[in-house]
């Protein structure tokens, strides 16, 4: 079964009968009672959530601990494939996406979010270790909403976040 | 510019140069034919003159012969009016045999008769004047005390002559006459024979008689004019002339009206004869004349004209070879220089790519640089502005000194790499067992492998001999190679590491079951920078360094390296050691 049809599946099921413990969940759904857990918690989080791409995995962990840390729901995605399936799947608020990575780099990633009527709303920040203005030029072409020369400030990426995500909010 | 303005209307100018030409056609005619004129004019004049000076040196001539005798003839009366008959005679014989062209010289007595003469065969001796009623002019001969001419008539003997009668006195007893005949063919033959064709020459006497004649045509003794009768009025005019004693010139066309002639006359005044001779020529042969001049004149242009080509000709062939030369000596030089431009443009490209490959190894370099530096900024900021339980700080910190590491290996293959470049790479050697170092190398690897789950077997004889070589170079060396292996052969997959002895070397076989070099790229990659992929895009990291730093360790050990490889199905590198 499809992990969005597990969560529709629970969401009926509580609706029902909000009280039912875990372990039948777990048993009608045929998942471990732990996964209805995360599940659960996953879909009464309201926190906002931020896609991070990245294939190092070294640059993708201490900025999901950072983000996490500033209450952000975070998911992450170590390729370009992984980052549009996750996009589409869990909606996220705001994306952070490399430009330098195996296979589909960040730029291809962004035109096909951006030209994707479902996904092209959902502002995306480019990061990337080259700091040429000819790759600035092109991520804003493409449609990124802005752009982090790596290695970045946390502080001025905190800042960055929390206001196009205002301007979204909005 | 100005052939512009010529061939601005092509029509128009066509016809203007027509015009032009055939103007000028005409004018050369005009001229020519007008010069052609003036020449014919003046040729005719001065051959007219020619024609009159002939006739009168032919009647000088004559005049001067007849005259001659007569004086001697004179002389002669003169002389023996007082002699008797037998010196008489001796002095006829005298003169008749020291003077030339005499026919007969006679001496005629007071009565008529004649008495004397010589030669003999020619003297009719006892022959009378009055009985043959011929005394007419010896009778005015006598009377007038001169010498007398008579016309040229028949003689006896055939033939025409004339009769110079000379009276004899002895004071003014008159004793008798010379007669001396001189034939007219005499005079003729000494005077006029000798003369050229087409020219024809006549003489008449005052009467008209023809005295001779070098066409023949008429019989000397006939009267020229009773002959014409009332043809060609021309001639008997100039025949009138003639009988005259004009000197002159004339023209006239023969009887049959083909030719027409010209007649140049002088008169011949012996005492009391007049005759004429004349000199009668074509008057085409002024043209003849004219037209020799012409054919000499048109041989020498002519000539000269073949000269003249022949002398441009061979200028121009020389030119032309010359041309030629100086185009191949051209041609040459371009071709050397279009030669020399290819390399030029050749080295131009060569060093353009260079310079590519040094600029994408600078940006890659930069981007190899720092992307171990954002995690450990990253962590870094987040500890320093968050204080997270200890799991995550230890992470963080692992995360930190973990970047610092790949920054420092990359930091040492830069360092490698410019001692490469600048020779200074140094080889501690010692002796060392090659299954240790695999295994040492092999180990320091184990990390990734296992990530991979990638399996690492190994096939190294025990008894394999020692080599000697730098152990962290060569340490270096296979894991740089087995990192390649792994980073490019997918999870789950082998890589083999094989040693054995050959005759000469100790090889090395590091192979895997990746994805293969395409053959294309195969002699690249162990340049400098080199890396099959270097788009953004590129799914394996890396400096490119990894297998220039390899190979020049190789080689700084004495040994080679090579890849055999077959996209898809993996590559195997082959690493020789020199025993």
């Amino acid at each position: 079964m499809n992990p969005d049809d597990i969560d529709k599946e629970i969401i009926k099921i509580i609706e029902k009968d909000p009280e039912m413990p875990y372990s039948r969940i777990a048993e009608l759904l045929q998942i471990s009672e732990e996964e209805v857990k995360v599940k659960l918690e996953m879909l009464s989080d309201t926190r906002q959530k931020i896609l991070i791409v990245d294939d190092e995995l070294d640059a993708l962990i201490p900025l999901k601990r950072a983000l996490e840390a500033e209450d952000y729901l975070v998911v992450e995605a170590s390729s370009g494939m992984e980052a549009i399936e996750k996009t589409r799947k869990a909606h996220p608020d705001l994306i952070l996406l490399d430009l330098m990575m195996p296979g589909m780099d960040g730029f291809a990633v962004c035109k096909v979010l951006k030209d994707d009527t479902l996904t092209g709303h959902i502002p995306i920040i480019m990061l990337t270790a080259k700091g040429e203005i000819d790759d600035k030029i092109g991520g804003i072409e493409i449609g990124a909403d802005d752009y982090v020369t790596k290695p970045f400030d946390l502080g001025e990426l905190k800042a960055r976040i929390k206001m196009i995500l205002r301007r979204t909010d909005v | 510019m100005v052939s512009k303005l010529i061939f601005k209307d092509n029509n128009y100018n066509l016809l203007t140069i027509l015009i032009i030409c055939v103007f000028a056609i005409a004018l050369i005619i005009f001229l020519g034919s007008k010069s052609n004129e003036e020449v014919h004019n003046i040729v005719q004049e001065q051959f007219n003159e020619q024609q009159l000076l002939l006739a009168r040196q032919f009647t000088d001539g004559i005049e001067e012969f007849l005259n001659q005798k007569t004086t001697i003839i004179e002389i002669l009366a003169n002389e023996i009016s007082d002699k008797p008959p037998d010196e008489v005679i001796t002095s006829f014989v005298n003169v008749y045999n020291e003077t030339t062209d005499i026919h007969v010289i006679e001496f005629v007595n007071e009565s008529g008769i004649v008495t004397l003469g010589c030669p003999e065969e020619n003297r009719p001796l006892g022959y009378d004047l009055y009985e043959n009623n011929q005394e007419g002019a010896f009778e005015r001969a006598r009377d007038n005390k001169e010498t007398y001419i008579s016309r040229p008539t028949f003689l006896l003997e055939g033939g025409m002559g004339v009769f110079i009668w000379t009276p004899v006195y002895r004071v003014d007893e008159f004793k008798g006459v010379v007669l001396v005949i001189i034939r007219i063919s005499d005079i003729s033959d000494r005077f006029l024979k000798n003369c050229e064709s087409p020219r024809g020459i006549y003489m008449i006497d005052k009467r008209g008689t023809i005295l001779y004649d070098s066409s023949n045509r008429y019989r000397w003794g006939r009267n020229y004019l009773e002959k014409l009768g009332n043809e060609n009025p021309r001639l008997q005019q100039i025949l009138h002339h003639q009988m005259n004693g004009s000197e002159g010139i004339g023209y006239y066309s023969e009887m049959n009206g083909s030719e027409k002639r010209l007649i140049a006359y002088s008169p011949i005044q012996w005492r009391n004869q007049l005759w004429s001779v004349a000199v009668t020529s074509p008057v085409s042969e002024v043209d003849t004349l004219i037209n020799s001049v012409y054919v000499k004149q048109g041989v020498f242009i002519g000539v000269s004209g073949i000269f003249l080509l022949l002398g441009s000709f061979s200028i121009i062939l020389l030119l032309t070879r010359w041309n030629k030369s100086l185009e191949l000596e051209v041609d040459s030089k371009t071709s050397e220089i279009t030669k020399s431009n290819e390399l030029l443009k050749r080295a131009n490209k060569k060093l353009m790519e260079l310079d590519k490959l040094k600029s994408d190894f600078v940006s890659m370099v930069s981007h190899e640089l720092k992307t171990p530096l954002t995690p450990m900024k990253t962590s870094a900021e987040f500890l320093l502005q968050n204080d997270p339980d200890v799991n995550v700080r230890r992470e963080m910190l692992e995360l930190i000194v973990r970047n610092i590491d790949r920054q420092t290996r990359m930091v040492n293959d830069m360092l490698d790499i410019s001692r490469i470049e600048s020779g200074n790479m140094r080889f501690r050697k010692e002796i060392l067992d090659i299954g240790e170092i695999i295994n040492s190398a092999i180990e320091t690897m184990k990390k990734q492998s296992e990530e991979k789950k990638i399996n690492i077997t190994t096939d190294i004889p025990t008894d394999l001999l020692n080599i000697n070589a730098d152990k962290d170079k060569l340490i270096q060396v296979f894991i740089n190679l087995l990192s390649n292996a792994l980073k490019f052969t997918p999870n789950g997959g082998n890589v083999e590491i094989k040693a054995f002895e050959s005759e000469k070397y100790i090889e090395v076989c590091v192979k895997d079951d990746g994805i293969g070099i395409p053959p294309d790229k195969i002699n690249k990659i162990f340049n400098k920078f080199y890396q099959i992929d270097n788009t953004s895009a590129r799914p394996y990291g890396g400096s490119g360094l990894g297998l220039a730093i390899t190979k020049s360790i190789m080689e700084g050990h004495g040994g080679t390296i090579r890849v055999e490889s077959t996209p898809g199905e993996g590559s195997v590198f082959i690493l020789k050691f020199l025993k």
